[in-house]
């Protein structure tokens, strides 16, 4: 057995424990999460762990396995200088699979006013590049990766782990934030160029603040603006693709989905630009009940 | 001998109707089934009877506008098959 270091993290409702074979994942992550409040108690709702490939790759060409609670049989091993990565990767990849506590939306929240703005769509929509946006505009960042809905009172819970900054992203951010919110960065990983950003200080401190849905949205980078609206059947269907929890949670995850879909105005938005999309979003934002 | 159907028991079923389509929680087996008209229309009339498709026709005639001319029986046959299949209806004789 390899002695392992680990650490503590607590986002949002979620406690981890992270356990890795290597220091330098691990204090990349407590300087990053310095912030956070530390879990309350030893209780942890999962464990992730980063581990050699094999045992004596730990000095060799060092490779990070992850393994955890849940895991993927396919997830690559990532080389050792983008442990932080797999230490992300790992994060979301046990929420994705293994949380029950809400009905779990890939998508990026903001709120505004007690409201929340949840945005959904494919990678490469830009769902997590406008939340990052936002957060820096007046808005509180809530999470950019899983909007957690709430299976009693349909609000929205945030999950505000490390913003995942990809390519161009990174250099849009750096224009609008301080270095010190900035991680290493991360180039030619499997998911591009990487780089992780703090959110925000009022996003940490007000992490365990829901909000009510006010608006969804369905971004879509790189087309001429427009704003569609959209079938509650289509709303359904999209919806369900972006929960990784849907079936798991059975009847309530029915009940919670239907209620968001029947209670929060949607449209698609198409947009070239940030400043476009914000355009839109403030005007959608400013015809609100 | 004749072919009926018999829809599944009204308390397995969470309905739920969205701008164009029919959501169906189907409690035993934890899936959501999507329905287009006349799916939904068709198991509403059926309550928990078993009936056939002539039976199933004139029940819907009696609650719904229905096209005059329509092939209904063969419409209400393809689709009892599909629901059928979904495990949302079982088909029996008498």
């Amino acid at each position: 057995m390899t002695a392992m270091h680990q650490i503590h993290l607590k986002i949002g409702p979620a406690a981890f424990r992270i356990a890795s074979a290597w220091r330098q994942p691990l204090d990349q992550l407590a300087a990053l999460y310095r912030d956070y409040p530390a879990p309350v108690d030893d209780g942890v709702d999962f464990t992730v762990r980063l581990e050699p490939e094999k045992p004596w790759r730990r000095h060799l060409r060092p490779s990070v396995h992850i393994g955890g609670d849940f895991w993927l049989p396919d997830a690559a091993p990532l080389p050792l200088a983008q442990g932080l990565l797999a230490a992300e990767m790992g994060m979301n990849l046990q929420m994705a699979l293994g949380w029950r506590r809400h009905l779990l939306l890939h998508a990026s929240s903001v709120e505004k006013d007690g409201k929340a703005l949840v945005m959904t769509g494919l990678s490469g929509s830009g769902k997590s590049t406008l939340s990052a946006m936002l957060a820096e505009r007046g808005w509180r960042f809530m999470g950019d990766e899983f909007a957690l809905l709430s299976l009693e009172t349909g609000e929205i819970f945030p999950f505000p782990r490390l913003i995942s900054l990809k390519n161009q992203a990174i250099a849009a951010m750096q224009n609008l934030a301080p270095e010190s919110r900035f991680g290493p960065e991360m180039k030619a990983t499997p998911k591009g160029d990487i780089r992780h950003l703090v959110p925000p200080t009022e996003a940490v401190a007000r992490m365990d603040e829901p909000a009510r849905p006010a608006l969804l949205l369905f971004p879509r980078f790189g087309h001429e603006p427009v704003l569609r609206d959209m079938g509650q059947a289509e709303i359904f269907v999209r919806l369900t693709q972006a929960s990784t929890n849907y079936v798991a949670l059975g009847e309530a995850g029915f009940r919670a989905l239907t209620r968001f879909v029947d209670e929060v105005p949607t449209r698609a938005m198409d947009y070239q630009s940030v400043e476009q999309a914000e355009e839109m979003i403030e005007g959608l934002w400013s015809q609100l009940p | 001998m004749t072919l009926t159907y018999r829809a599944g028991p009204k308390d397995d079923l969470i309905w739920h109707g969205l701008d164009s389509m029919t959501l169906l929680f189907h409690r035993p087996s934890g899936i959501t089934h999507m329905l287009a008209d006349p799916a939904p229309a068709i198991l509403e009339v059926m309550e928990e009877a078993p009936l056939t498709a002539v039976e199933i026709a004139s029940r819907l005639r009696a609650q719904f506008d229905v096209e005059p001319g329509a092939d209904m029986e063969n419409i209400i046959l393809a689709r009892l098959e599909e629901l059928s299949a979904l495990g949302l209806v079982s088909r029996d004789s008498r």
